[in-house]
């Protein structure tokens, strides 16, 4: 009698989930921080404001060391994937690796675009995958800007493209990385090198991205992907 | 002639032919860099990089190569140096380098002295061009004696700040090309279409 393997539950959810409650806690604490202006104050209301504030501060700073560290440790570990579009179509479960693609990079992106702040969705990712044509990347791009796989870019304000470009831009950037030909050795540099093609052409792929035009966008791809 | 402060050991190695890798923006964002900080050392300077700049260069010199690419492949060597010149055109119209301190190891002489930010970006695009040719071609690139005369980069610093096209000349005289210096970046093949 042959023994099947256990079948695993899907990891995603729960990471999804933690993620999700650190951004929560991060940015609620800095938009707390920006809001309340505790120097107008009069006593005793300003020592509440500040203590309370300490207190929000220290809560988001544990969980978000406890959810960095099972997201991390427990839940799949950030490593740079060195997939490419065309092997991930080739490919089982190809939903799951470009979810897991999209959100590494995505993340490392946001960080070189001074947005490190900002919520990247697997699960969106995932979701868009379903949407595309095989691997047709504009549709992707499209999928991946419909389901919101960023989101929280509206109070990020030290991005380096204007702030109705960082999303285009960020998914841009990603794309042309999958679609580059690469060693695993040039996966960190080809993920810079596409982020700093995407900001050099940031205007036409905003205008492209907002108006969800796929042949604009594919444009861009068959004209820059093979210089990234 | 004194010989050019090339820096092909600077070019970062790859496998593929150097006419592919110099056209990928992380080879080419490399080399600059690397080229850059050699010529710092060698001038006794130190140049700041604006890195979105250079990429921004980047992507124009792409464009300006699929513009005037030429359909007769009989054509490609003469296309090879042309492109060097395009190059100097983007990098000299934007530039994407400041030198934060002046040339202390250099000649009082040297063009590098009155041009520090012009000496370097020309040296980068002779380096690319110079191993490309090698590769290619296996031929050695010569260059032409006014790459020593200050009076041609007094010239070139002027006539870039009026017109960019006038760096493609500048490149296209160093290598010992005749440059149309009405349209010096335009490619002749497609001068010549466009005249007919």
């Amino acid at each position: 009698m042959s023994r099947h393997a256990p079948i695993r539950p899907d990891p995603m959810p729960l990471r999804e989930a933690l993620r999700g409650l650190r951004f929560f806690l991060r940015r609620g604490a800095e938009t707390l921080a920006d809001t309340i202006t505790i120097e107008q104050m009069p006593k005793p209301a300003s020592d509440l404001a500040a203590m309370m504030l300490r207190e929000i501060d220290d809560l988001a700073s544990n969980v978000n060391d406890i959810a960095s560290g099972i997201a991390k440790t427990m839940l799949g570990a950030e490593d740079q994937p060195s997939v490419t579009l065309k092997h991930l179509a080739n490919g089982d479960a190809a939903a799951v690796h470009f979810g897991a693609a999209v959100y590494v990079a995505l993340r490392s992106v946001l960080r070189r675009l001074g947005a490190p702040g900002v919520f990247v969705s697997e699960a969106a990712a995932r979701r868009a995958w379903g949407q595309g044509q095989g691997n047709d990347a504009a549709t992707l791009t499209i999928g991946l800007l419909n389901e919101r796989v960023v989101r929280g870019t509206t109070a990020q304000e030290a991005a380096q493209v204007p702030g109705s470009a960082l999303e285009p831009v960020a998914l841009v950037a990603v794309m042309l990385w999958l679609q580059s030909t690469r060693s695993e050795d040039e996966n960190e540099v080809a993920l810079d090198a596409a982020t700093d093609l995407a900001v050099a052409l940031a205007a036409e792929v905003a205008d492209a991205c907002i108006a969800r035009d796929a042949s604009r966008i594919t444009a861009i791809y068959t004209r820059y992907a093979a210089h990234v | 002639m004194s010989e050019p402060a090339l820096h092909p050991e600077q070019l970062p190695p790859s496998n593929e032919p150097l006419r592919v890798a110099v056209r990928r923006l992380r080879w080419f964002k490399q080399a600059f860099l690397r080229h850059t900080e050699a010529q710092g050392r060698d001038l006794g300077c130190v140049f700041e990089v604006d890195e979105a700049r250079l990429a921004a260069i980047f992507v124009r010199w792409l464009d300006a190569i699929e513009l005037q690419k030429p359909s007769d492949k009989g054509q490609r060597r003469a296309f090879f140096e042309f492109a060097a010149a395009l190059m100097l055109r983007e990098l000299v119209a934007n530039m994407p380098i400041r030198a934060f301190t002046p040339v202390t190891l250099s000649r009082s002489d040297s063009p590098a002295t009155i041009w520090p930010e012009g000496y370097c970006c020309t040296m980068f695009c002779l380096s690319v061009h110079s191993a490309a040719m090698a590769q290619e071609f296996h031929t050695a690139t010569d260059f032409d004696p006014a790459l020593d005369e200050l009076r041609h980069w007094w010239s070139f610093r002027e006539n870039a700040r009026e017109d960019a096209g006038f760096s493609a000349g500048f490149l296209q005289m160093i290598l010992g090309n005749q440059p149309n210096w009405m349209f010096p970046d335009v490619f002749r093949e497609r001068l010549t279409a466009l005249i007919k």
